[in-house]
């Protein structure tokens, strides 16, 4: 199934070509989680802040379904 | 009723249509609380007093570093070892001694923040660090006050504002539990470009305009996040997280 995946804040220099907060288009298998995703895409999860799926906040057990648009953060907590 | 000192300081936006000298008192009329006098709280505070906003509140425990003046632009080398919110007052004052600014030289927490927070009609969390992010975020969702946030870290930036009970809380996008592991092992400095903070700080201050003025759309379920490498702004839904442990109850 097909999701969209979104990257913020300096996670996008994990993924190769991927740029900050452009759509990378993804097939994953049928119940696929938020943190097998992660794997996928070799992020470690300590460096993910936080993790929305359709605007809402997920752990990384969340199982994603077809057409789900995953944006993922860096802690960015400075002022 | 403007004077006609006040007429001409801010002319150029009181011949707008969504201002006005209505509009323009309603700024005056507004109280707005900075919680942070270092680089968001630095430009927010800065734009807000440009503005008319009239009484500015200032919260901040610390003292002026030669490392803030990077980006921390209320304050200048001469005031090293001065008070953050004696400093900030001094700049705020001199830009436009018409309006009030109030100081607290503390360190916002869950004894002092509902007292504090409870004059003013919206805040701005300028801070640095998620523990007292989660304190101003509940006592903004207990007392219904608007609440601006905004974040940076290196060439990124992000704001939302939160209107308890209309949209998603802090919490609702940034629980505590998500956060505690990566924090804790967040060791050092957060990295922060120059013109960052004031990029988020003058969009938080656009936030505030707006909501005093009640014009324009403010980012409420949504927000605004800033790439500075490329110049970009992207916009992301957020949704309230049911059963939310700080505005779950909320309607």
């Amino acid at each position: 199934m097909d999701v969209e995946v979104r990257v913020f804040g300096g996670l996008e220099n994990l993924i190769p070509g991927a740029r900050f907060g452009q759509d990378i288009p993804l097939e994953v298998q049928e119940g696929c989680s938020v943190g097998l995703l992660l794997n996928r895409l070799a992020i470690p999860q300590e460096k993910v802040f936080n993790m929305l799926v359709n605007g809402c906040h997920v752990t990384a057990d969340a199982i994603l379904k077809k057409g789900d648009r995953i944006s993922l953060f860096p802690a960015i907590g400075g002022g | 009723m403007l004077t006609e000192k006040q007429r001409a300081r801010y002319e150029r936006q009181i011949i707008l249509d969504e201002i006005g000298e209505e509009g323009q008192q309603r700024l005056a009329s507004g109280k707005v609380l900075v919680i942070g006098a270092g680089g968001l709280g630095s430009v927010s505070a800065l734009y807000m007093a440009a503005g008319g906003v009239g009484t500015i509140g200032i919260v901040d425990d610390q003292v002026v570093e030669l490392s803030n003046l990077q980006r921390q632009i209320l304050h200048n080398t001469d005031r090293i070892g001065t008070l953050k919110t004696t400093s900030a007052k001094l700049t705020l004052s001199a830009l436009n001694p018409d309006i009030s600014i109030d100081t607290y030289n503390v360190r916002l927490d869950e004894e002092n923040a509902a007292q504090i927070i409870s004059g003013y009609d919206i805040v701005v969390s300028a801070l640095d660090n998620q523990e007292t992010r989660y304190v101003v975020n509940s006592a903004c969702v207990s007392l219904r006050k608007p609440l601006v946030e905004g974040a940076v870290r290196g060439f990124s930036g992000l704001l939302m504002t939160i209107l308890p009970g209309k949209g998603p809380c802090y919490c609702c996008i940034f629980p505590k539990s998500s956060c505690d592991p990566y924090l804790t092992g967040l060791i050092g400095p957060i990295p922060v470009f120059t013109t960052t903070p004031g990029i988020i700080g003058i969009l938080q201050a656009q936030e505030v305009f707006k909501l005093l003025l009640k014009t324009g759309t403010p980012l409420v379920k949504e927000m605004l996040i800033y790439d500075g490498l490329t110049s970009s702004f992207y916009h992301q839904e957020v949704k309230r997280m049911p059963g939310c442990s700080c505005c779950g109850s909320l309607n």
